[in-house]
């Protein structure tokens, strides 16, 4: 889905209110005036009465040290191989320079602030440009650090807000802080009071300078970092991992180290083929037979798959722990290397989504997500910070679910209601009128001699493949409202099952083609801030579709109901 | 249309059936100067002299069907508490979004629509998953449905989340 909501800032002559403005810290409240974006943007100090607090100089380092490692290979290539003609190196060199320089400027320009209503970023050299959030959109809190950070003991932040069309930018990030300073800047952004009663307790709460211990009567702060109101609620077991080779990360990283590789070579000439063990293993191989050579590649591929991917699984989820801190924020930190510490404020929650990948599925293995507002899946800086757990037994990705939205086991791991005989139908005409197109294609192809006359024979598996497939399909396809929760699931190849609050149900939007209208089906949309955005049940019959919808939000929908359709059949779920 | 959904309150414009049909014939017209550019470049054989009667035949039926089936479909309201449109003509959308949760409203005078004295009215919720569009209003209903919902969005609190 493209982001439509972009269409707003460029266009929009007439918003709603007052358009953004920079409130001083004169400002109230935090209720006095709602601007229509969380995030604006000025190019004037906002004022320059409170301390304005700089990154970490440590963070200087962090990008030569990184453009460093970066350039290793090539500078390895270079002194090693000796292999100097050539000028690529010295433009990496080059812009490794510039890099450096850009970073100096960026740390001289870039100050943030924290007052009692709003959380400041200012940055800029010759624009100076202030961004500032308040601090009661503050939805979630990532605290990230790949090697180079963890050795120089930083932490990068990124404050997520509720805006999800956020540009370069935009964003509020800093990069980076202390690691102390970083985690004391979690805690006062997710756990301080977010609306400062009226009077000195609320001056107080203005200033908090990371690294401070926060001040003043604050009942809600929590006390210490391992206080007793913190609650684990899973971490990994080290038999999780025999689900790494069922996702697909290994592919992946087996496409990452071959670009590298061929970056290596491109800058360094080096011929890699030439070299003594590569060189040997390649004649060996040369001089088997055919079959032999490709089941060698076959069972490389898939050794190195599995490798990589167990590595990879380690990487990102080693150390995995979900924790329930004190004043409902839930706390997700993993990694060996890079580790990341994502917060999210549990009211901004609005659902969770189990995900099972065919092969994890079949192993009887899911991930589960967040649905969360301001974190977009799969979007940006983001990326990934919506995960709850990595990929684990079914049974306890769902118990989790269930135990951090509060609820019982019903919305997560409850039976479903089918979408009935039409909706079958339907996925089975469209799974195999798409195969019949590829076959026919062949057999057009063949007969026109562009490819052998057999061609079209082995495309007809597709059939039988796309029977499957689309019966799989079918029987993903379910929904169910449980005590407020809207639960959808669909998808073979990769299936996924939402549970959504109907609170977090912002609007609905039904569709229905020429052939759905035929068979009485309709597509069931509930639109939301939180996660996907929009989540959809497929092909599911009318009547219970409106049922559906009136039933988990039955103020909005039911007054653009009538009596005359046929009766909505059992309730739903 | 739908059973058991009512029908949305107010029909667009008439005057849209003008203009969409014309924004069709436009349409049909550039792919009939496009095919016969290429029919030219390409040295007029038979297979032009079939092509471009074909896309004129097809073109003239849209641009006189689609418009008529459009306006019948394209139905809109505005409660004190949810916005509802259905749009579409071979496939129907619905939509029904609470004012409540409304974050911006805009209006838009595309050049072809001013001739024909139209406006549309978008209003964007905090979901991305799409704004609802109100299309093919006369250009007073329009600025009387942007100031209603100005009025009432504007007394809603919150972050509409």
């Amino acid at each position: 889905m493209s982001d439509a909501r972009d269409d707003r800032d460029s266009t929009g002559p007439l918003p709603v209110r007052p358009g953004p403005a920079s409130p001083g810290p004169a400002s109230p409240g935090p209720a006095s005036t709602v601007p229509v974006s969380p995030v604006t943007v000025s190019t004037v100090p906002v004022s320059t009465g409170e301390e304005w607090l700089w990154l970490s100089p440590r963070s200087l380092v962090v990008r030569p040290v990184t453009d460093l490692l970066r350039l290793l290979p090539v500078l390895i290539g270079l002194l090693v191989f000796g292999s100097a003609h050539g000028s690529g190196g010295y433009w990496g060199i080059a812009v490794a320079a510039l890099a450096i320089g850009a970073s100096v400027v960026r740390y001289c320009t870039t100050r943030y602030r924290i007052t009692a209503e709003r959380v400041y970023l200012r940055h800029g050299l010759l624009n100076t440009k202030v961004l500032s959030v308040p601090r009661d959109r503050v939805r979630s809190v990532d605290l990230s650090a790949h090697v180079v950070y963890r050795l120089l003991g930083l932490r990068r932040v990124q404050v997520g807000t509720g805006r999800n069309d956020r540009r370069e930018g935009e964003s509020l990030h800093l990069d980076a802080l202390r690691l102390a300073d970083a985690e004391s800047l979690r805690r006062t952004l997710l756990t301080a009071p977010r609306a400062p009663a009226g009077g000195p307790a609320g001056a107080v709460a203005g200033d908090l300078a990371p690294g401070t211990t926060p001040a003043g009567p604050q009942p809600e702060l929590a006390a210490g970092p391992p206080g007793p109101a913190e609650r684990e609620l899973a971490r990994l077991q080290p038999g999780w991992i025999r689900f790494a080779p069922l996702t697909l990360t290994g592919l992946v990283i087996i496409g990452v180290v071959v670009g590298a590789v061929l970056q290596f070579v491109d800058a360094t000439h080096v011929n890699v083929i030439a070299v003594g063990p590569v060189h040997r293993v390649l004649v060996r191989v040369g001089t088997e037979p055919a079959g032999l050579q490709i089941l060698d590649g076959v069972l490389t591929v898939l050794v190195a798959a599995v490798l990589l991917s167990v590595a990879g699984y380690i990487a990102l989820f080693w150390n995995y722990r979900l924790v329930s801190e004190a004043g409902g924020v839930l706390r997700v930190s993993r990694g060996l290397l890079s580790t990341r510490v994502t917060t999210i404020d549990t009211r901004r929650l609005r659902g969770a989504e189990l995900s099972e990948p065919l092969l994890l599925r079949a192993a009887g293995g899911a991930r589960c997500l967040a649905i969360t507002t301001g974190l977009r899946v799969g979007h940006g800086a983001e990326r990934g910070g919506s995960l709850l757990v990595p990929p684990a037994p079914r049974r306890v990705a769902a118990q989790t679910a269930a135990t951090v939205l509060g609820t019982g086991s019903g919305p997560l791991t409850g039976d479903l209601a089918r979408h009935g005989p039409a909706a079958r139908r339907r996925r089975h005409v469209r799974a195999l009128s798409a195969a019949a197109l590829v076959v026919a294609g062949f057999l057009a192809a063949g007969l026109a001699g562009a490819v052998p006359g057999w061609a079209w024979l082995p495309s007809l598996a597709l059939l039988p493949l796309a029977a499957v497939l689309a019966d799989d399909r079918y029987r993903s396809l379910g929904h169910r409202l449980d005590d407020g929760w809207l639960v959808t699931r669909t998808g073979s190849l990769v299936r996924r099952r939402s549970v959504l609050s109907a609170e977090g149900i912002i609007g609905w939007r039904i569709h229905q083609s020429w052939f759905q209208r035929r068979q009485g089906l309709v597509s069931l949309a509930a639109t939301t801030a939180a996660g996907r955005q929009h989540y959809v049940a497929h092909d599911i019959p009318q009547a219970r579709a409106l049922a559906l919808a009136a039933a988990a939000t039955p103020a909005l929908v039911s007054p653009f109901l009538d009596g005359s359709g046929p009766e909505p059949g059992p309730p739903p779920g | 249309m739908l059973p058991g959904l009512r029908d949305p309150g107010n029909r667009v414009s008439r005057r849209a059936i003008g203009y969409w049909t014309a924004r069709a014939a436009a349409d049909g017209l550039f792919l009939l100067v496009i095919e016969a550019v290429i029919g030219a470049a390409a040295g007029l054989s038979v297979i032009w002299w079939l092509v471009l009667p074909v896309t004129a035949v097809i073109s003239a039926a849209y641009a006189l069907i689609m418009p008529r089936w459009r306006y019948r479909v394209h139905r809109w309201e505005v409660t004190g508490d949810a916005v509802y449109t259905r749009t579409g003509w071979v496939s129907v959308h619905w939509r029904i979004a609470p004012i409540s949760r409304i974050q911006t409203i805009d209006s838009h005078r595309w050049l072809g629509e001013r001739v024909f004295g139209l406006a549309n009215v978008t209003a964007t919720t905090a979901s991305a998953a799409g704004p609802v569009h109100i299309r093919g209003l006369d250009r007073a209903t329009a600025d009387r449905l942007l100031e209603e919902l100005t009025v009432a969005t504007g007394q809603i609190a919150g972050d509409a989340t």
